[in-house]
């Protein structure tokens, strides 16, 4: 399959990275899913703790659902925190401040938003017979991702940064008898553009 | 063309391909699709409320189906059975919240057991959406229960010896609300994504249930005192 183009964008406020490295702590990259009209991934979700793994040895990801289930219920869209303050209302359940300490949590980062297609044009038509099949046009349509990522620091009871990344594409599918699809890899960019960033920050000093 | 795709059709191995291709578009286009709700559910993470809690699932509880039938509306039907899922998720729910829980299933039961309270839930209403109905690119199922608590003895039908909720009065009774939804997703079917907003919604049930249940009037005094009769 070929690639189309995509532009990527990447912000980044960051502070009090972990100067010592994440060797005593784990981290959990969670999505938030309170939007009405959107859910943030659970693949990108996924995707951004693989890139984060795979990158630092010395950074244990808890993946998501384990997270997500081992304290259910107060990481479901309904009870999730929405502020580092809230947390601390948490804590003061026995049961859940118990399963935070035995998880190792240090830091815990939560990802919104989504990808989406923008435009599409262009028609194509597709027929079967006896002798074969084939399909004859051109398609286009474009896709955008945005995501945010808001870190949180456990042991600080704080927010120590936000980063942001915004990137977007143009696919294309030529078709003369058989479709060829150029696909624009809008959502893997930015799980790369994201990823690379927060692996730069909890890489930080070690 | 059109010749050689009719000749086809009447005979040779290339029309069997072609109605065969022919039976399954058709079956695609108007069969209803069919949801038996699946999943596996956590284990709250919770004190439990020290109370001996007498839990019963009626039959209705236990099959409940939502079928929309579309063929009206020229659209395909939907069958979602949420009853197997929702014992499988309640089952699992309830004896983590209350610290000690027994189901109830006929009129021994409840000689047998001393239970403080019996938990009726009820399926008020399931609906559900897809991206066709909304625009909106993710699957969406509501939920609505009517919970009830009741006092052991008013379910005892002590003339014919069985368990009756005929003529039960609860002194605690409540609506829950529960909404899951869950995105479109690449090589996902309508199926799958229904099956997985409705372990969502059932979650999102729990989640609702716990964080309310000790607000809830009528609750909150018998949870003072819950060996006393309401």
């Amino acid at each position: 399959m070929l690639g189309g183009c995509v532009t990527a964008s990447v912000d980044e406020m960051t502070f009090d990275a972990p100067t010592a490295g994440m060797r005593d702590g784990s981290l959990v990259v969670l999505g938030r899913r309170h939007a009405p009209d959107y859910d943030t991934e659970p693949d990108f979700i996924d995707c951004i703790g693989g890139h984060i793994s795979r990158g630092s040895e010395s950074i244990y990801v808890i993946p998501e659902q384990q997270f997500v289930d081992s304290l259910y219920p107060w990481f479901e869209p309904r009870t999730a925190p929405l502020s580092i303050e809230s947390v601390g209302r948490l804590m003061v359940l026995p049961t859940v401040a118990g399963k935070l300490q035995e998880l190792n949590v240090s830091y815990m980062v939560w990802i919104d938003g989504r990808t989406q297609e923008t435009n599409s044009s262009g028609s194509m038509t597709c027929g079967v017979g006896p002798t074969g099949a084939g399909c004859f046009g051109f398609g286009t349509w474009g896709t955008e991702s945005e995501y945010e990522a808001t870190i949180w620091n456990f042991a600080d009871g704080a927010e120590v940064g936000k980063m942001s990344a915004l990137t977007s594409g143009q696919s294309y599918m030529p078709a003369v008898v058989v479709p060829i699809p150029i696909i624009a890899p809008v959502q893997d960019t930015a799980c790369e553009s994201l990823g690379t960033q927060l692996l730069q920050y909890f890489s930080a000093g070690s | 063309m059109v010749e050689r795709l009719l000749d086809s059709m009447i005979s040779g191995p290339s029309a069997k391909r072609f109605y065969t291709l022919f039976a399954l578009a058709l079956i695609t286009a108007c069969s209803s699709r069919e949801v038996i709700v699946d999943g596996s559910f956590p284990t709250p993470l919770v004190d439990p409320v020290p109370v001996s809690l007498g839990v019963v699932f009626t039959p209705e509880f236990r099959e409940h189906q939502l079928v929309d039938d579309a063929t009206g509306r020229g659209e395909v039907s939907w069958s979602v059975s949420t009853g197997v899922a929702q014992v499988q998720f309640w089952s699992t729910l309830l004896p983590a919240f209350f610290q000690n829980v027994v189901f109830i299933e006929s009129y021994d039961d409840l000689e047998t057991y001393d239970v403080d309270a019996v938990f009726v839930p009820e399926i008020a209403d399931v609906q559900y959406a897809i991206p066709l109905y909304t625009n909106v690119k993710v699957y969406e199922i509501w939920m609505r229960y009517r919970l009830r608590l009741v006092e052991p003895e008013q379910l005892k039908d002590n003339d014919k010896k069985t368990l009756s909720l005929d003529n039960m009065q609860p002194f605690a009774e409540w609506p829950l609300t529960a909404y899951g939804k869950t995105p479109t997703a690449f090589m996902q079917s309508d199926s799958d994504a229904v099956n997985l907003a409705a372990v969502m919604a059932l979650r999102d049930a729990g989640a609702h249930f716990i964080t309310s249940f000790g607000r809830v009037p009528g609750v909150m005094g018998w949870l003072e005192n819950p060996e006393e009769s309401q």
